[in-house]
This record gives C-alpha cells, structure tokens and sequence, in this order.
C-alpha cells in the first residue's frame, strides 16, 4: 500500500521572493490557503545566513511553521567544495560544512536533507553519526545531466549500499523522465537566437526515445551533423543546456528503490490540459503506486528560468495547476482525498 | 537565464563625498538561485561606453559597511550575498560618470557547488547622469 504526499518546494517561487512580490510568510500564507501541508526550502535561498541565522530568522520561522501548519519536510543542501578560486575543500572542511547544514535542519524541524549532486562519497560515512544523533537523513540528488551515469554519483550509490543505513539514501528529480524537451527552454532559446534546426535535431533525439545526453556521450561531443548545425553562441548555448533532460524509463528506479527518500517533481510548463509537457505525472505516479512508494513528492517549477523578457512571470498558477494534476491522480489511485 | 536578474534598474548613480565625486555605483541581484559566500564569487565586470573598467578600480559590498576589491573578495568567506539582496558594485574613479547618456554594462559571474562552469549574467542598461 503506497502512501504518497505531496509537498512544494519554496523553489517554484524563487522569482516572487526575489523581486520582493512575496515574502517567506506571503508564500507560507499562499500555499496554506491552497490546501499545501508541506514545504521543501534552500535555506541558502530564503534563509539569511544559513547554515547560521540569527535567533529572530529562527523564531520567525517557528512562529511561520506554527501558524501555517506546515510540515517542513526536507531542507535542499549545497556543497560549496569551490568555496575558494585556488583549490577544492578538503574532506574535512566538506565534512565540517555539512555537520552544520545537519544541525540547521534539526533546529528547523526538517528530518530529510538532500544533498546536491556531486557530493562526493567520503563524506557519508564521517557524517553518519551526525545524522543519527540529530535524526536527520541524508539523501543525493539523483538530477539529470548529472544521474546514474555519472562517476561521483555512481561512487555516493556505492558507498551508500556499503553502509546501508537508514539515514542515507537518494532524492529522485523527474527532469531524469523527459519524453520531450522543455518547450519553455526552447522558446527561450529561440529568443536569444538559437536556430529552428538545432531545436528540430534536439526534438528528433527526443521523439526516437533517446535524449541529447546519451547521444553526445555515444558520439564522444556533439555528432556531426548537429556540430554542421551550430552556428552561434545560441546554437551552442541550447545544444549544452540540452544534455539537462533525460529521458529514462521508470524502470532505472528499481534497483533504488528501497533507498529513494523523495522526489522532486519537476515542472517545466503546465499545458492548458493541465498535464506537465515533458513529463508524464500519471505515469509516473502509477509506478509509484505499484512500487508501494511511502513518501512525499514535491512540486519543483524551474520553468520561471525560461520565462521569455516582458513576459508574466506565472509561478503561482503553475505551482497550483501541477498540485491540482498530482493531487487528482493520486486521489485516483489511492481512491482518496489526498492533499 | 539569470540575466535578468543582473544590474537592477534606477541604481546606477554617482558617488559623492564631501563634495566631490568619486566614482559611480549599482546595484545587482545574483545569478543563481541562492546565497553564496563573496569568495564564491567569480567575476564582476563593468563597461562605460563600451570601454571596459580596470578590475582593480572595482569594489563591492552586501551591506555598504565593508567594502571588497575583487582580489580581497577571493577569500571572503563570512559575508554571504544573499539571495533576493542586492550587491552593490562601486566603481572608483574621479568624476564618476559624466553628465548625459551613457551605456553601462555588468557582468556578473560567480561559481556554484556542482555545475562545472560558472553561472554568467549580463545586462546592459542606457543610463542618464544629470
């Protein structure tokens, strides 16, 4: 029996809090008043100083989470191994960074952390104890053009089946389950100058059941015709933005399945028959489903970074129709009312 | 993709101290979606008329307390840009901008925790000096 939640991350609102449209609490209070029981937040995104704020951004945020009642549910952490110009951190520093980020999110009331792709392996095991004492998970983000294929992801899954506990584990992004590119990101390439005939080639990967990641590694670099295709800097632009969806079947899950924490259900665009259009969310939430899945699913839209000049910014109504399409199969599946 | 976030409007301005001016400012969002240390950032680049500023001319400050030459800015690790907070970029020169129109570019580049390359923005606004 699946027990599948939904959730938003604060990310699908990143350009109203940026442009001060929206504060934290403004965003608390929209998504409470649309049914929304539990958030994902970036603390480096709309926490001043974390991993260490001030007491009052603590108390303003226990007093937004008790208000709102909503469920803090994971805390999206980032590595900062460029830290300095001159050299990568070492895995002490990496190690010490992270202990706070554990920290942080203990005080926050937040039990999953999701660590984000390419973390590398060695921190796990000086981590562990940390993760126990303050009971908070810790999780890899399995994201496209940085997945399964990829040598430190490869290296956090081995290292997390070694010490097979149950604080560590993987967040799954839907970007990895593209059967189409993101229209957004191709108009918004388009706009810069990037030609119909590139966008077409990269289409074509798409419709053949590949994605652009999986031919350029086959071809070692682009293939030539598309190399004959690229004429300017926005050819070349789209071509590499291009290799950040993939287009796996659901089945590369199983054999993770057991260790998978969360997922971030991307959005790209809404179409106006309300399904996502380049993912397929019932599909997915039908495997999810079989699969028995007990977890949340969290609502990430990424399509405000293709949102074309002089264009309005629609965060909010994409945010609430993905909740609305996700809601509404699980509501069929489950055969219940699911917020 | 972040460049609309670069060189927010109505920011460019002269500096004036004590009568004389000393330079001009903006101010910039970030290029990526969240908070950063300043060591984290890579590049800050501005163009008047076209003609690029030397980099040693270039100071910024995310609370206009302590100001950073883009040098010193390398190992700053305690003052954090955040996000959704805009940093303000000083160029020190003597008279500043002069008065009319001018065209002024910002690039911003700064580095993140797992895309090899740095993230890039630019904006170029035409600015009047009355």
């Amino acid at each position: 029996m699946s027990k599948i939640n939904t959730c938003v991350s604060l990310y699908s609102l990143q350009d109203e809090y940026l442009n001060k449209r929206m504060s934290l609490e403004d965003i608390f209070k929209f998504l409470a008043e649309n049914s929304v029981e539990g958030i994902e937040i970036i603390p480096d995104q709309m926490m001043h100083n974390a991993p260490h704020p001030s007491e009052q951004t603590l108390a303003d945020w226990d007093r937004l989470v008790s208000t709102y009642k909503m469920k803090p549910v994971i805390a999206d952490v980032f590595l900062n191994t460029n830290l300095y110009k001159n050299r990568e951190l070492t895995k002490k520093e990496c190690v010490d960074l992270l202990i706070e980020e554990i920290k942080l999110a203990n005080r926050l009331g937040i039990k999953l952390i999701r660590l984000v792709s390419m973390v590398p392996a060695y921190v796990i095991e000086p981590l562990l104890p940390y993760a126990e004492k303050y009971n908070v998970t810790l999780a890899l983000e399995i994201h496209a053009g940085l997945s399964f294929d990829v040598k430190k992801t490869q290296d956090f899954i081995k290292e997390m089946k070694r010490l097979n506990s149950p604080y560590i584990g993987l967040v799954i992004d839907t970007g990895i389950f593209c059967n189409r590119l993101p229209r957004v990101m191709a108009d918004y390439c388009k706009h810069l100058g990037t030609n119909q005939e590139v966008i077409d080639y990269i289409n074509h990967i798409f419709e053949q059941g590949k994605d652009p990641r999986k031919v350029y590694l086959e071809h070692n670099g682009f293939p030539t015709e598309l190399k004959q295709l690229l004429k300017s800097d926005a050819d070349y632009f789209f071509a590499h933005m291009a290799d950040g969806y993939e287009n796996e079947h659901f089945s590369v899950l199983n054999e993770y399945f057991p260790y998978i924490k969360h997922f971030h259900f991307k959005l790209f665009e809404m179409t106006e028959k309300g399904e996502e259009y380049s993912i397929d969310y019932k599909g997915i939430l039908q495997y999810l489903h079989d699969k028995g899945y007990d977890g949340y699913v969290s609502t990430e839209y990424e399509g405000n970074r293709w949102v074309l000049p002089g264009h309005p910014m629609q965060e909010k109504e994409q945010v609430l129709a993905h909740q609305k399409l996700i809601r509404n199969v699980i509501k069929e599946l489950e055969g219940q009312e699911v917020y | 993709m972040f460049d609309n976030n670069v060189f927010l409007e109505n920011t460019c301005k002269n500096i004036v101290e004590a009568g004389n001016v000393t330079g001009f400012e903006l101010k910039t969002n970030i290029t990526y979606y969240r908070g950063i240390p300043l060591s984290m950032v890579n590049d800050i680049g501005v163009e008047v008329d076209g003609e690029k500023i030397a980099r040693e001319h270039i100071v910024c400050s995310v609370d206009e307390v302590a100001w950073f030459t883009l040098d010193e800015m390398e190992t700053v690790t305690s003052y954090k840009w955040e996000y959704g907070e805009p940093l303000t970029v000083r160029v020190l020169k003597d008279g500043g901008l002069s008065n009319g129109s001018h065209e002024i570019a910002l690039d911003v580049v700064v580095r993140t925790a797992y895309i090899p390359v740095p993230l890039a923005g630019r904006k170029v606004r035409t600015v009047e000096i009355a």
